[in-house]
């Protein structure tokens, strides 16, 4: 399983997490991705609206390009996972579910975490990074 | 196996081409004649030859769309998301790489940019493979021969030229779908 | 709707030391006729008019609480101890009184369940076997991972836990890399042992290795005259 990088967006489209995996993605400044982040978040709305069929309410869910695949999680709360594989990588659902478990625990369960803010959970990084990237 | 709108959008960042097929909320009801298939084919062209729009048809059907935007606003729409998600995707991983196709819940959107930052968009619904060779096909087939007529460079010439680049299309669309 | 009075509410005011214990035991107040008086009082009654004391106190002995439940509980109760202290001493502090008070019950349900087995634990690793085993097992299904004397010190004793279910889902930020939440678990040890009159502090120390990044030391200081009595007896 080849992941390339995690982005994860609160509500309002800002970057709370960034960390990437694997080669192959260009390496950016932060405030590249933090407007990368913004624009994506934009581009999301648009694609719900677009669409051409009445009533869908869904945003974009998968991007692909040549060199890489994007999937694109929502959560119920607005909180949006981008994961970024290889272009031929299966079952990256499995992937997005077990970030937003690892997500769930780590990151909401702690004391220490304020919403919405950049993510600086060391327990959430240390069980990620386990499981995409184990040695 | 349904295909919703097709634009073509030129280098100016200008849509020159849309087609819309109303099977949005129907299903689509294959018959040969014209009349009974609900298209409102619209060629739109710039806005510098707007004295010229008499010869066109620019036919909206809002009513039919409940309130949704009309055809312009779409793709307006359209083309600003493709042109972000492209320079996204250049950004992330080089100059050299394009982004191929999108999908969200509804639908799918297949996007193909030729040598000359030609930008051929096409949206179908989620069960569709990818279409880039399609759209390649129609860029190589059908807008070459017929369809330079929409620059802005050409106003005269679009009388003819835009019934055959839009049979040669609908046949070719129509070729797909089955 | 009648507001409450004194007689209504069967609480008594409980606080940590018992020396400033305030107020009377009141017996179980009388079965309330209209619905409208159980918002005057803090108990809560069912359609059978039964209320918590009701209950068997065996019942609660294998019931399995969920783990996120009690993260939530637990990473609340941290915040609201964080807003109202400066600095991580008087954080361990208050989460110590937290642990403290749900010690003192847990020791006597403990004792209670044990029956007429029960024995009175008069010596120090007696009673440090006790919280291994049984408190440990009672709170957290399993028992504590070590027990250690310490060399330097007569009075110190030290209980390992490779990894405090309390802490599981919790990252202390490195500003306060010195804070370590198991200082809960520390108040319940030492409320248990100051039950059994081994008076004492408790607090809870992490020591982290390579495979075992979260493993806590819960260093138990007595006081001199639990080392006294420790030596009289022999």
């Amino acid at each position: 399983m080849v992941i390339l990088s995690l982005l994860i967006l609160n509500k309002a489209g800002g970057l709370i997490f960034q960390r990437d995996f694997n080669e192959g993605l260009k390496k950016l400044s932060s405030n590249d991705y933090l407007v990368l982040a913004g624009t994506f978040h934009g581009v999301h709305a648009i694609t719900s609206r677009i669409s051409p069929v009445r009533n869908s309410g869904g945003g974009l869910e998968v991007l692909e390009s040549d060199r890489f695949r994007m999937q694109c999680f929502q959560t119920l709360t607005g909180t949006k996972f981008l994961i970024f594989a290889e272009p031929n990588q299966p079952n990256i659902d499995v992937v997005v579910k077990r970030v937003y478990e690892l997500y769930a625990d780590y990151v909401m369960k702690n004391p220490f975490y304020q919403i919405e803010m950049p993510i600086r959970c060391e327990a959430f990084e240390r069980n990620l990074v386990a499981y995409i990237k184990p040695k | 196996m349904t295909i919703y709108s097709f634009y073509i959008f030129d280098r100016h960042c200008e849509c020159i081409y849309v087609k819309q097929w109303h099977q949005r909320d129907r299903t689509f009801r294959p018959t040969s004649s014209s009349a009974s298939t609900v298209d409102s084919p619209v060629a739109l062209a710039s806005d510098r030859h707007s004295s010229t729009s008499s010869k066109l048809q620019n036919e909206v059907h809002p009513s039919s769309r409940g309130g949704r935007l009309s055809v312009q606003d779409d793709a307006k729409l359209v083309f600003g998301v493709v042109f972000s998600l492209r320079n996204m995707v250049r950004k992330l991983s080089g100059p050299d790489d394009s982004f191929i196709s999108y999908r969200t819940g509804s639908y799918k959107l297949h996007y193909y940019e030729t040598a000359t930052n030609l930008k051929f968009v096409l949206l179908t619904d989620v069960k569709m493979n990818n279409l880039k060779v399609v759209l390649h096909q129609i860029y190589v087939n059908l807008y070459v021969e017929f369809g330079e007529f929409f620059s802005i460079e050409h106003p005269g010439g679009e009388g003819v030229a835009v019934e055959l680049f839009e049979m040669g299309l609908d046949s070719f669309i129509r070729t797909i779908q089955d | 709707m009648q507001r409450g009075d004194s007689l209504n509410s069967p609480f008594v005011p409980f606080s940590p030391n018992p020396s400033i214990q305030q107020g009377t035991p009141t017996s179980t107040p009388p079965l309330k006729h209209t619905l409208s008086s159980s918002t005057s009082s803090n108990l809560r009654y069912s359609s059978s008019r039964k209320s918590i004391y009701d209950r068997h106190l065996n019942r609660s002995q294998r019931s399995e609480l969920s783990k996120a439940s009690f993260a939530f509980l637990f990473g609340e109760m941290v915040q609201y101890a964080q807003k109202r202290v400066n600095g991580i001493a008087d954080l361990e502090k208050k989460l110590n009184l937290h642990g403290y008070s749900i010690g003192q019950r847990l020791l006597e349900l403990l004792l209670w369940r044990e029956g007429r087995s029960a024995k009175r634990e008069t010596r120090i690793l007696g009673i440090l076997q006790f919280i291994t085993t049984t408190v440990y097992r009672s709170i957290f299904n399993k028992p504590a991972d070590g027990l250690e004397k310490s060399r330097d010190n007569e009075d110190e004793y030290m209980l390992i836990d490779n990894d405090p279910m309390v802490n599981s889902y919790i990252s202390v930020p490195k500003e306060m890399s010195q804070l370590n939440c198991a200082a809960f678990v520390a108040g319940i040890i030492e409320a248990v042992l100051d039950g059994c009159l081994f008076p004492g502090r408790v607090t809870a120390h992490s020591v982290p290795t390579e495979q075992l990044p979260a493993k806590t030391v819960f260093l138990i200081k007595f006081d001199e005259s639990v080392i006294e009595r420790e030596s009289v007896l022999g």
